[in-house]
């Protein structure tokens, strides 16, 4: 990319980014995986949990809101690409002077922004609908944590798009791998309970460092070790996954290149 | 006797190509993972929820709700797929073109999902036993058995109505969705109905799962069947309900879409 296509590359990512943010606001799914999902979530969250202390409106706006971002990410993200595929147009994406990672990247960056309504919407829900009272106790953290956890979504994602157009036998397990993050990553829940086996997988996830980051500036004891120490997660995984990405969409343009099979699934 | 032959031939016909035309499902590696390991994901999910909420002797609660209402992924979303299938294919003309018995063609279509949501359901328990170590050992088979097969009918019930309304509506895995959620919340599967406010309830008492779930929680302590009869008659009868307005739907819009030309309109 040389310096000259900068402002046309630009333009490019946010059209894309635009049109998905668009295209996405009403789309009946997108609206139940970002609001409806996460609210049913955070109501069921609010009767379990209560009595578990007296942060725990604020600890289940986050953690449900965490919900409503992965399975955003997972299904709106993951299939950035995909659905270029079914409605035909992958082909003219794949060949126009743009990157397809660029594309895909604005895309990505509209559906995670757009997710953040998740954790709005349980917000809400929880303080002027139940009138539960919710204070973040460390805003400019929190305000921080927010903006690495939508870099380490976005990364992610980067990921998920070319992975599950290359392997639609790992697609596949879409609907199966919702649940586990929400599990692994502890949005609910400290990653304590479960089975120590299951820890190393938790740390390859940005998503538990999200919620180590949020939980911590919102609810938690605020430690400037753990709350660093989970940016700086976020931040690795996040240079991880970008070059993962950049290895994926390269063998997802090169297979079709040469097996000429962009269309199929 | 030979009509009683012909229906029976058409149900268990449109029963079983029905639930094959969901190919998708029936690929080894799209079953385990929705079938399988998506029902674990979620046991785990809201019983390590429950355990974090009420410590160990809480998580019986969530493995046995959460196992019952497991069988809403066949009966809702299954039932509801195998329905609108007809029409999102196109074949849904050629169907209502034929003179063929329509009870026995709509029933048909829920029959395999029933088959396969009671097993989903029984290997739930399979996983809850496993990992949770739920104790039945206090729980009369036939009587969960029952329950578990009341339970699925039920579900299956509004899944056919549900079904329906795909024939209406592009939006149907919107409403699915958000069923299946909403039966999360209100039937009793993680939060005790009895502490939910009273216009809550009342929907509770409107859904299917609700009774069956309450029976199988009471199975499982130790009641026997007499205990725990009107609870199942109750899910009998919500799910014959729904079942009943489901087939009165799909004959309602078969009328309307041969009067006014729209049996294939978006």
């Amino acid at each position: 990319m040389s310096p000259g296509t900068l402002p046309s590359q630009w333009r490019a990512l946010r059209a894309a980014a635009v049109q998905a943010f668009l295209s996405n606001a009403f789309d009946g799914f997108i609206v139940f995986t970002l609001i409806v999902q996460p609210l049913a979530i955070a109501l069921l969250g609010l009767w379990i949990l209560r009595g578990t202390g007296e942060d725990f409106g604020i600890y289940v706006v986050v953690g449900s809101g965490l919900t409503g971002l992965w399975s955003g990410l997972l299904f709106i993200s993951g299939n950035s690409i995909t659905s270029e595929r079914w409605t035909g147009t992958l082909e003219m994406i794949a060949s126009v002077p743009t990157p397809l990672a660029l594309i895909a990247l604005g895309k990505t960056l509209a559906n995670v922004l757009q997710s953040l309504l998740s954790m709005i919407a349980a917000y809400l829900l929880a303080s002027l609908v139940l009138g539960y009272p919710l204070v973040v106790t460390q805003p400019v953290p929190f305000v921080i944590s927010i903006v690495l956890m939508v870099l380490a979504f976005v990364s992610l994602g980067m990921v998920l798009a070319p992975l599950f157009i290359t392997n639609p036998d790992v697609q596949r397990w879409q609907n199966a791998i919702e649940f586990p993050v929400y599990i692994l990553a502890g949005f609910l829940f400290p990653i304590a309970l479960l089975p120590t086996w299951t820890t190393p997988l938790s740390f390859l996830l940005s998503p538990y460092w999200a919620a180590v980051a949020l939980h911590e500036t919102s609810s938690g004891g605020g430690d400037p070790a753990v709350i660093g120490g989970a940016w700086l997660a976020m931040i690795v995984l996040s240079a991880i996954y970008l070059i993962l990405s950049r290895l994926l969409f390269r063998t997802l343009l090169q297979r079709a290149r040469r097996d000429g099979t962009l269309s199929l699934e | 006797m030979h009509s009683l032959t012909t229906n029976l031939r058409l149900f268990w016909d449109s029963a079983l190509l029905s639930y094959v035309a969901l190919f998708r499902w029936l690929r080894p590696m799209q079953y385990l993972a929705s079938k399988i390991f998506m029902p674990l994901a979620q046991i785990l999910f809201f019983s390590v929820l429950g355990l974090y909420a009420g410590g160990p002797g809480a998580v019986n609660y969530y493995v046995i709700g959460n196992a019952m209402q497991l069988t809403a992924v066949n009966g809702i979303y299954g039932v509801t797929m195998s329905i609108g299938g007809d029409r999102w294919e196109g074949t849904l003309a050629y169907l209502f073109g034929t003179p063929a018995n329509r009870m026995a063609m709509f029933l048909g279509r829920a029959f395999l999902h029933l088959v396969d949501g009671f097993f989903g359901v029984l290997l739930a328990f399979g996983w809850g036993v496993l990992i949770f170590g739920l104790d039945l050992s206090a729980a009369d088979p036939a009587a969960l058995g029952l329950a578990i097969l009341i339970s699925t009918f039920s579900t299956a019930g509004l899944g056919l109505l549900m079904g329906c309304l795909s024939l209406v509506t592009l939006n149907v895995m919107f409403i699915n969705n958000t069923v299946y959620f909403l039966l999360l919340i209100f039937s009793g599967a993680n939060v005790p109905v009895a502490v939910l406010p009273n216009w809550m309830q009342a929907i509770s008492f409107c859904l299917p799962l609700t009774r069956g779930i309450a029976a199988a929680r009471l199975i499982i302590r130790g009641a026997g069947l007499s205990e725990v009869a009107p609870l199942l008659i109750g899910e009998l009868v919500v799910g014959a309900i729904y079942a009943l307005l489901g087939y009165t739907l799909f004959r309602w819009f078969e009328l309307q879409a041969k009067r006014r030309g729209t049996l294939e309109a978006f």
